[in-house]
C-alpha cells in the first residue's frame, strides 16, 4: 500500500516537471507567434519571430529569422509600437 | 440600427484588448454563419429496413441506384448559404474571445481601425485629400488584415466578418451615418 502511494507520488511529481515546461513552451510560442503578427501589420520585414525577451510588462525585444531585431512595446497612448533595433 | 452597430465591429476587433468595458458578452451567436457547406449526405436516414427495390433479390436489369444518387447530388453541391442575419453583439464578443489573435494583435488592429476612422473624420469634415476610393482601398486592406489572421483557426468568425463587410462599409462610406455612429 505504502509503495503505491510512493509510485503514485512519484508518477505525479514526474508528470507535473514535464507539463510545466510545456505550458510555458505554449505560452511562449503563442507570443512569438503574436509578435510576428504585430511587426507584419507594422510593414516591417521580419519573417518569423523566432525569439523574445520580455523587458518589462508588454515590452518585448523580439528576433527574427531573418535577423531583424524590433523592440515591441505598448505606449502610454494603447498604441503598440514597433522599433527596429540596430 | 443595425448598421450602427456593424461599425461597433469594426472598433470591436481591438474589443478584446481592450479593457473590459462591455461586460455584456452576448451569449454564443445562435450560428451566425456556422452551417457549414457540408451537408452530411451520407446521413443514414433510418436503420429502418430501405426500399423494396434494393432488398428484391430478383436481379433487375437496370440498374436502379445510380439515379438516385445522381439526384441527390446537384443539391450537395455548394450552395451559397444567404447571408445570416447578422448578430453583431455576439460577433463582437467573438473577437474578444478568439484565441486565434494574440493580444498585441488585436491592440495593434484597434490602433489600424481608430487610424481609419480618423482617416474617414478628416475625410467628411473636408480636412483632407484623400478620396473615397482611398479610404475604401485602406479598409479593404484592413478587412484583409483581419481575415488573414483569422481564417486559419478560426473560419467561423471569419466567415461572420465576410459577411458583414459591405454592411460596415455602408456604415462608414454614408456621412450620416457615420457621423450618427461617431455621435
Amino acid at each position: 500500500m505504502n509503495t503505491v502511494t510512493v509510485a503514485l507520488a512519484r508518477l505525479l511529481l514526474v508528470a507535473a516537471v514535464f507539463a510545466m515546461p510545456s505550458f510555458a513552451a505554449d505560452d511562449e510560442e503563442a507570443l512569438k507567434k503574436d509578435l510576428t503578427a504585430v511587426i507584419a501589420l507594422h510593414g516591417q520585414p521580419c519573417g518569423e519571430v523566432v525569439a523574445v525577451k520580455v523587458l518589462a510588462q508588454d515590452d518585448y525585444a523580439a528576433t527574427c529569422k531573418d535577423k531583424n531585431k524590433y523592440h515591441v512595446y505598448l505606449n502610454a497612448a494603447g498604441r503598440v509600437i514597433v522599433e527596429k533595433q540596430k | 440600427m443595425r448598421v450602427a452597430h456593424a461599425a461597433v465591429l469594426l472598433l470591436a476587433l481591438a474589443a478584446g484588448c481592450s479593457r473590459g468595458q462591455r461586460d455584456a458578452q452576448a451569449p454564443e451567436p445562435a450560428d451566425v454563419v456556422a452551417q457549414s457547406a457540408t451537408p452530411q449526405s451520407g446521413t443514414p436516414q433510418s436503420a429502418t429496413p430501405q426500399p423494396a427495390p434494393a432488398a428484391t433479390p430478383a436481379p433487375s436489369a437496370r440498374p436502379a441506384a445510380p439515379r438516385p444518387a445522381r439526384e441527390a447530388a446537384p443539391p450537395v453541391a455548394k450552395k451559397p448559404v444567404p447571408a445570416p442575419a447578422l448578430d453583431l453583439n455576439a460577433l463582437e464578443a467573438q473577437l474578444k474571445e478568439t484565441k486565434a489573435i494574440g493580444l498585441f494583435t488585436k491592440i495593434t488592429l484597434k490602433n489600424q481601425v481608430d487610424d481609419l476612422l480618423d482617416k474617414f473624420r478628416e475625410y467628411y469634415q473636408g480636412k483632407s485629400k484623400v478620396t473615397m476610393a482611398d479610404l475604401r482601398r485602406a479598409y479593404d486592406l484592413l478587412m484583409m488584415k483581419v481575415l488573414s489572421l483569422l481564417q486559419d483557426e478560426d473560419q467561423r468568425l471569419a466567415s461572420a466578418i465576410v459577411s458583414s463587410r459591405e454592411a460596415i462599409w455602408g456604415l462608414l462610406a454614408d456621412p450620416i451615418k457615420f457621423a450618427t455612429f461617431q455621435g
